[in-house]
């Protein structure tokens, strides 16, 4: 089926991802121009003065090159410079361009954004704090998840100023973006108060060990006499389970009772259990495992190379919108 | 006197529920569109009483969760399980230009508004439904919510220790919910671009669960070549001094060129840095409210309204809808739009 052009079609974008002094701009900068590119744009990307950063990046490939930047810098041109709709980098790198719409990638905001790890925006935002472990430290979302939502950001603000069609300059705060993610957090805090933010924050929710993997423990207050139902320990009766305030008090010993018939049972019966009863428990899938997975296959989501496809169906169909000049080159050429 | 926005003039109806739907359609009204938003008085946004709800007389506008995502929208209460009320919505549909909605999948086809037959009726309409899994494949009816998404994407498998258990966010973020807005806004804006150039407007299918594996790609990729990674926690192989450690002031985030510290949700509130951002804005009344994602220069963040009561707009908005007074008041006589929902909060 021949594909119409896609709505960013025509439109000339600027990627200065090689050219961001630290590697969360460079990220998002990527991410920005790489969901441009799948709309449609031409996207150039010149070449670092010196390494680039995510060239390099891992995970690497048994090939030796960097799977993200065959992933992130997949269908730029290698078109001339010249005149440029939009421009996306960092603020030094901006400044040397003239284009009518800029989207400029900073930490804090533009003239304020000094030295910062993906790991500190996670940090700061409180996104970090927010994923924790039943015991340890907390941990990081895994991939590149801070940088690549502010790409999602700069990108929506891209298409916003091109549909706008005048000058403009759109600052995307890394920070701000990572905070947004995590509005729950601080709304708890300024609206309900800093206890009642307390007990919104424990929702019990974690992953538990199945026969072979792990599923996530996800329920509402509304899906727990089906939860307690599908388990049948006569001790999830008691009061100490009655209430999801009570749950949250005895998350221990909740899962004390909970874990021997997860552990019996494998992902799959699992999941099969609970859908049945519409309790939203699913299975802890590894990248690997979705590359079979029959709800991808069955939309056509991944490439036979396990490069996901924009994820967007339009009128039933995942558009192809990349300009065919741009399909033949090697994604980290 | 700031430019006009760039979705000014264009009209959304929002049927969008909790974060992934009416968070998305607060983006469009960011950029300039008009949203009005339609819950049925026994289908209500349940962020109405998520959280904070206190059973007086009406609860039901003042969640404080519900009315910090809702801000500047105009509110009918309409109820679509009636044919009446379906047909009032068609003939709201008829001046709008986007509909977004992320019920559970069937819902707006069992009252008679199936995405195809919308398409075939408003040829310009933009239809953007964000689901857990996508309009069609053998798993689009699987229950879940955000955080089921983050173990069936790849993003829970790669999140925690190795020797530990894979972890996720939970209720307070729900990850692939918050980001399918960044998302889902920005396509919006495409298909407008794209109807502005052919005059056809569009079905957008969103599944939260592809695009959290897509933030994942080079995952996907390295797996597809027999190169898979493991769970690492928070080291990274690119910087050996990254870590997250207990110091005297607290736990702070480490790497190779600064530490900063790791906060809870009452540091972030109150933090100085956060004040200053945008993720939460301060609506004309002082109430905080959701924030923007990014700053146009031509137009500054600010909030200028705050949230509508249940139903206030009704007969404003039918009346635009050609509706006439009488029409509007034997609607309300017969329940099917409303200023109250039917129910108490939920427990």
């Amino acid at each position: 089926m021949k594909q119409q052009p896609g709505p960013f079609a025509g439109r000339r974008v600027l990627d200065l991802s090689a050219h961001a002094a630290q590697v969360p701009h460079a990220l998002a900068v990527a991410m920005a121009a790489r969901l441009a590119a799948d709309f449609g744009a031409e996207v150039v990307r010149p070449a670092a003065e010196g390494v680039d950063r995510l060239a390099k990046l891992p995970p690497l490939l048994p090939d030796g090159g960097s799977a993200l930047a065959r992933f992130l810098l997949a269908g730029r041109s290698n078109g001339e410079a010249g005149a440029f709709d939009a421009a996306i980098g960092d603020e030094v790198a901006l400044a040397e361009v003239a284009a009518p719409l800029k989207v400029r990638i900073s930490v804090f905001g533009a003239g304020d954004d000094p030295a910062m790890s993906e790991l500190g925006l996670l940090g700061l935002s409180g996104m970090l704090a927010a994923v924790q472990p039943r015991q340890g430290v907390p941990v990081r979302l895994g991939g590149h998840q801070a940088p690549y939502a502010a790409g999602l950001s700069a990108f929506t603000a891209l298409a916003a100023g091109l549909r706008a069609g005048r000058p403009d300059t759109v600052d995307v705060s890394l920070f701000d973006v990572a905070c947004w993610l995590n509005w729950k957090a601080a709304a708890s805090v300024l609206l309900l108060g800093d206890a009642a933010a307390s007990r919104e924050q424990r929702g019990g929710w974690h992953t538990l060990p199945a026969a072979d993997g792990h599923v996530c423990l996800v329920y509402m207050a509304k899906d727990w006499p089906a939860l307690r139902d599908m388990v049948g320990d006569a001790r999830l009766s008691r009061t100490a389970f009655a209430t999801q305030k009570a749950r949250g008090q005895n998350l221990d010993a909740l899962d004390d009772i909970l874990r021997p018939w997860f552990a019996a049972r494998s992902r799959a019966e699992i999941t099969a259990a609970a859908q049945a009863r519409r309790i939203p428990i699913g299975p802890v899938l590894s990248p690997a495992e979705l590359l079979a997975d029959r709800q991808y296959a069955a939309r056509h989501f991944l490439t036979s190379d396990g490069a996901p496809r924009l994820p967007l169906l339009v009128d039933g169909a995942r558009p192809d919108w990349r300009r065919q000049a741009d399909k033949e080159l090697p994604a980290d050429a | 006197m700031p430019d006009p926005k760039p979705l000014a003039g264009i009209r959304v109806v929002d049927l969008g529920w909790l974060t992934a739907g009416a968070a998305s359609s607060t983006l469009l009204h960011d950029l300039g569109a008009a949203v009005v938003k339609i819950e049925g008085p026994n289908a209500l946004d349940p962020f109405r009483d998520w959280v904070g709800a206190e059973a007086a007389t009406d609860w039901w506008n003042h969640s404080p969760f519900y009315n910090f995502t809702n801000r500047g929208k105009r509110s009918v209460c309409l109820d679509l399980k009636d044919p009446r009320g379906a047909a009032v919505l068609l003939r709201i549909l008829e001046g709008a230009d986007v509909l977004v909605e992320n019920f559970r999948r069937g819902i707006l086809a069992g009252f008679g508004l199936a995405p195809a037959l919308l398409r075939q009726r408003f040829p310009r309409l933009i239809i953007v439904s964000i689901s857990s899994q996508g309009e069609d494949g053998p798993d689009r009816d699987l229950v879940s919510f955000g955080s089921t998404l983050e173990g069936t994407s790849g993003l829970a498998a790669l999140t925690g220790e190795a020797a530990g258990e894979p972890v996720i966010t939970g209720r307070n973020i729900n990850y692939p919910d918050q980001v399918v807005c960044l998302f889902a806004a920005g396509a919006v804006v495409a298909a407008l671009m794209q109807r502005d150039a052919t005059g056809d407007g569009a079905h957008l299918d969103l599944s939260q669960r592809e695009l959290t594996s897509f933030l994942l790609g080079e995952e996907l990729l390295a797996a597809a070549a027999g190169a898979p990674s493991a769970r690492q926690g928070n080291r990274d192989a690119t910087d050996p001094a990254q870590q997250v450690a207990v110091r005297e002031d607290g736990l702070r985030a480490e790497w190779a060129g600064g530490s900063v510290p790791v906060r809870d949700a009452a540091a972030l509130a109150h933090a100085a840095d956060f004040t200053a951002g945008t993720a939460i804005l301060r609506d004309p009344q002082g109430v905080p409210a959701k924030g923007l994602p990014f700053r146009f220069a031509s137009n500054p963040p600010r909030i200028a309204t705050g949230t509508n009561p249940l139903g206030c707009d009704n007969r404003a908005v039918l009346a635009e809808a050609g509706l006439s007074e009488a029409e509007i008041s034997g609607l309300e006589q017969a329940g099917i739009i409303a200023t109250r929902p039917r129910r108490g909060p939920a427990a």
